[in-house]
């Protein structure tokens, strides 16, 4: 096989450039009226305007703060399950029927019922993002505790680890690298989770500013936020690798080496 | 056997703790705005017709959205994977727009489609046609290259090469993105109603929000959980019986 000819950052900057340039090409063409598709500086200009006002940033903090703490949340709370559930079967077989019965519901159908219970603040926001998020670290990490290889069980044993310590030092490590795998997918239904709820019921945020924008027919406004909210996405990313890398390392070495 | 049998049936007790609790904090609230599982039960009864039709509309929309991310993405991906230097070019792009979550593109769909069914239905498209297009160039792309060596003795045309030789060998990796997209299309024909609201299940919240009938909301809840569970399943099914030359390997 032939390898990929550019890569990793030159690769997406390449990506971006040609995005652009088509869009300033069609725009320019204006096959689409202007008011509806403006052109790159003009985004550019929406984007400089909302940063020189302050919304932007503020905006932006809220969402990014929202996702990231129900994101740590969530993923606490899931390695927390998944070690229950290799605890006690019983429980990981009974906590089965509640996820299957969980995960398809979209995050924004949680909104409109929970709005009365818990109010338009921080505690509507921590409850969606984490119902919807708690899975991918949850499942991953009770598949990998229980996929375990037994040698290494017992070499524990045999070395006299108690169930604590067999779980602390032997079984959780090595699990640990699928449930950063399942944290990385919870990442972006997190950040998508937080920008529903602010679309469908918030009132600040970057989900409540492109919703506005979109019905004050602002578009380069809305064109500028959508690049924000991609942006968050590849930020998001970027942290969970980079915490990934502190607590896997090693394993992503190792993996290395056996290629 | 046995043994498995008696821990599924020992965990249904945790569902059963967990709505005992619900029946006991809603007795406890006896709140209209906090219903617990005997108020949502009689809800289901009570709305059954008004639901299932909703939730008509909502699958259909669904199922329109899907097929036609299949029809584009599929053979494009394919296309993508065997031209190679196109491919290297789009697939870039591709992973850039992927990081734009599918209701962040509602506002600007709604400029351009408005909020009818052709609107909802091409963010479904797109929410579907994401994972399709990724797992299908991933596949196609990574072919073995004894295939292609095989297709260039038979003197098989581009075109044959694509239909005859990359089709069949991607399909299990499609098979997974098509299970991704089903599952995504269900989630998002909900959310872009939630947004846009003509009609569907996900308007039938939120009027149930506005009458203050949490209960009823919860009831569409519990349907939407029931069908997302059977049509998953399904896909899984479907992907079993016709790739089962794939899983038998």
């Amino acid at each position: 096989m032939t390898p990929p000819l550019l890569r990793g950052p030159v690769r997406v900057a390449v990506a971006l450039a040609v995005v652009l340039a088509l869009w300033q090409a069609v725009h320019l063409a204006a096959i689409v009226p202007e008011r509806y598709f403006p052109g790159i500086p003009a985004v550019l200009a929406a984007f400089g305007d909302m940063i020189a006002s302050g919304d932007l940033l503020s905006g932006w903090a809220l969402t990014f703060s929202r996702a990231t703490i129900g994101l740590i949340a969530a993923s606490l709370l899931g390695i927390g399950l998944a070690i229950l559930s290799d605890l006690s079967p019983v429980f990981g077989r009974g906590f089965r029927y509640i996820s299957d019965v969980l995960q398809p519901i979209p995050p924004a159908a949680f909104v409109p019922m929970a709005v009365f219970s818990l109010g338009l603040g921080t505690k509507l926001y921590a409850f969606v993002v984490i119902l919807v998020t708690v899975w991918p670290p949850y499942l991953n990490g009770s598949a990998a505790l229980e996929a375990v290889s037994p040698v290494q069980v017992a070499t524990g044993r045999m070395l006299g680890c108690g169930r604590w310590t067999l779980l602390w030092r032997i079984k959780l490590p090595s699990a640990m690298p699928e449930i950063f795998a399942g944290i990385r997918y919870a990442a972006t239904i997190s950040l998508v989770a937080v920008v529903v709820s602010e679309m469908l019921s918030g009132s600040n945020g970057i989900g409540f500013m492109i919703y506005k924008k979109a019905f004050a027919l602002r578009t380069a406004d809305v064109f500028a936020l959508m690049f924000v909210v991609g942006l968050n996405g590849v930020l998001m990313n970027g942290l969970v690798s980079l915490l990934r890398r502190g607590v896997v390392g090693w394993h992503q070495k190792m993996m290395e080496r056996q290629e | 056997m046995n043994e498995s049998r008696r821990i599924a049936l020992l965990g249904l007790l945790v569902p059963g703790a967990v709505l005992v609790l619900w029946q006991v904090v809603a007795f406890a609230k006896s709140s209209p705005l906090f219903p617990g599982p005997i108020e949502v039960t009689q809800a289901i009864i009570r709305n059954w017709h008004e639901i299932v039709s909703n939730l008509g509309v909502t699958l259909m929309r669904a199922a329109a959205g899907f097929a036609l991310a299949t029809v584009i993405m599929v053979p494009l991906g394919i296309f993508l994977g065997r031209v190679r230097w196109l491919g290297e070019a789009v697939s870039p792009v591709i992973d850039l727009v992927a990081t734009l979550p599918p209701p962040a593109i509602v506002p600007l769909v709604m400029l351009f489609a408005g909020t009818g069914d052709a609107a909802k239905i091409v963010i479904i498209t797109y929410a579907a046609g994401m994972p399709l297009i990724m797992n299908t160039y991933e596949a196609s792309h990574t072919i073995h290259p004894m295939f292609s060596r095989v297709a260039r003795s038979l003197h098989l045309t581009r075109f044959e090469t694509m239909l005859l030789i990359d089709l069949p060998s991607s399909l299990p990796m499609i098979a997974t993105g098509a299970r991704l997209a089903v599952a995504s299309s269900l989630l998002v024909s909900i959310t872009s109603e939630m947004l846009l609201a003509t009609n569907g299940i996900g308007v039938y919240l939120q009027r149930s929000q506005e009458n203050f009938q949490i209960g009823s909301g919860l009831a569409g809840i519990a349907f939407i959980s029931a069908v997302g569970i059977v049509i998953n399943a399904l896909a899984y099914r479907i992907e079993q019986k016709l790739l089962f030359w794939h899983y038998r390997r």
